[in-house]
């Protein structure tokens, strides 16, 4: 079993090998591009995900304390997700448009 | 996301380039490469929208109310999960607007789906096109709010109280000129994300590990036609409703 593993794990390091050739010289030119993005993503799908925590928490809440509402809540819960998600995706446009 | 051409925009350009070169210069636009002005994403917009007529074709000659088939229970299913959020978003009426916001629907949804299938690419990647959406989202529901309300329409822009006017009126057009934009970047992103999550993981390896964010891709493309949907319902309500004074 524990061999099998190894072979999977193996595999796929072995597969993963094109990802250290690749190389991007796309903003060679301004470093701090690079640097920046990096820390916007983290902050943004940081509090985003404290945010979806939250949302994803009261309602699980709401739900245990009334399971008959329970269909009207995941809908407005999936709803808020996707409005949480799409905040850091607006991040990651801004990042895109910048590189 | 490659410069390549898909097969479909390969045909269009091979057959279709005189028609396109036409209508491109009706309104002055000079493509980047005058002899193939077919782009992917707007072939796949064009194929969308043919795949849509051609079920919706078939669909409407197979209704039968003795023994509906499959593909009349699946149809009949998203109506009626439209018909019940525009009863509930929009209220009074609101089944006069399920056709533009349900048709919003389905073009998103298939846009986004038809992304999924090997040598096709999702037309709503490219901000182009959920921005046509949007801003066709954006023109319906303030014709619709004129329609509806009349000049009284405009006291929706100036807010509750006379002197707050000033204050108030460019507040409120920030905030319904960001709304296409809002509309376009939420649905454009998503899709951008989807697909670049998918193929970073296949970069890392093709080990199984990529199929899960497939799926995962599938049930954003789901939500997001969905939320366009329940906004554009949203801004239709906002815009129809007759203020009790």
């Amino acid at each position: 079993m524990k061999s099998k593993m190894f072979l999977v794990l193996l595999a796929m390091f072995v597969l993963a090998s094109p990802v250290f050739a690749q190389e991007t010289a796309a903003s060679a030119d301004r470093p701090f591009i690079t640097i920046t993005s990096g820390i916007a993503m983290a902050l943004a799908s940081g509090l985003c995900a404290l945010a979806q925590g939250k949302a994803l928490g009261s309602s699980a809440e709401a739900i245990a304390r009334n399971p008959g509402a329970g269909n009207v809540i995941r809908g407005a819960l999936i709803l808020g997700l996707a409005f949480i998600e799409s905040l850091a995706l607006f991040t990651f446009v801004v990042i895109a448009a910048k590189f | 996301m490659g410069h390549h051409e898909l097969w479909f925009t390969e045909l269009l350009n091979n057959y279709f380039a005189a028609p396109a070169q036409a209508v491109l210069n009706l309104f002055g636009v000079h493509a980047a490469n005058p002899d193939r002005p077919w782009v992917n994403f707007v072939a796949m917009e064009i194929l969308v929208a043919l795949v849509i007529v051609v079920l919706f074709a078939i669909l409407k000659s197979r209704l039968s109310v003795d023994k509906p088939g499959k593909l009349q229970h699946l149809f009949e299913l998203v109506y009626l999960f439209q018909r019940q959020q525009a009863d509930e978003i929009i209220g009074h009426d609101g089944r006069k607007y399920v056709a533009f916001a349900g048709t919003l629907f389905i073009f998103v949804l298939f846009g986004n789906l038809i992304g999924v299938i090997p040598s096709f690419e999702s037309p709503t990647m490219f901000a182009p096109v959920p921005a046509g959406c949007a801003m066709a989202t954006f023109l319906v529901y303030n014709i619709l709010g004129f329609k509806e309300n009349g000049a009284h329409y405009l006291k929706h822009f100036t807010g509750p109280i006379p002197w707050l006017t000033p204050l108030m009126l460019p507040i409120e057009l920030i905030s319904h000129l960001a709304r296409p934009m809002s509309l376009t970047i939420r649905l454009y992103a998503n899709m951008v994300a989807g697909e670049k999550v998918t193929l970073v993981f296949l970069a890392l390896t093709y080990f199984a590990v990529p199929v899960v964010f497939m799926g995962l891709h599938v049930f954003v493309s789901l939500i997001q036609a969905f939320i366009f949907m329940v906004l554009t319902m949203i801004y239709i309500g906002g815009a129809v409703s007759h203020e009790e004074h």
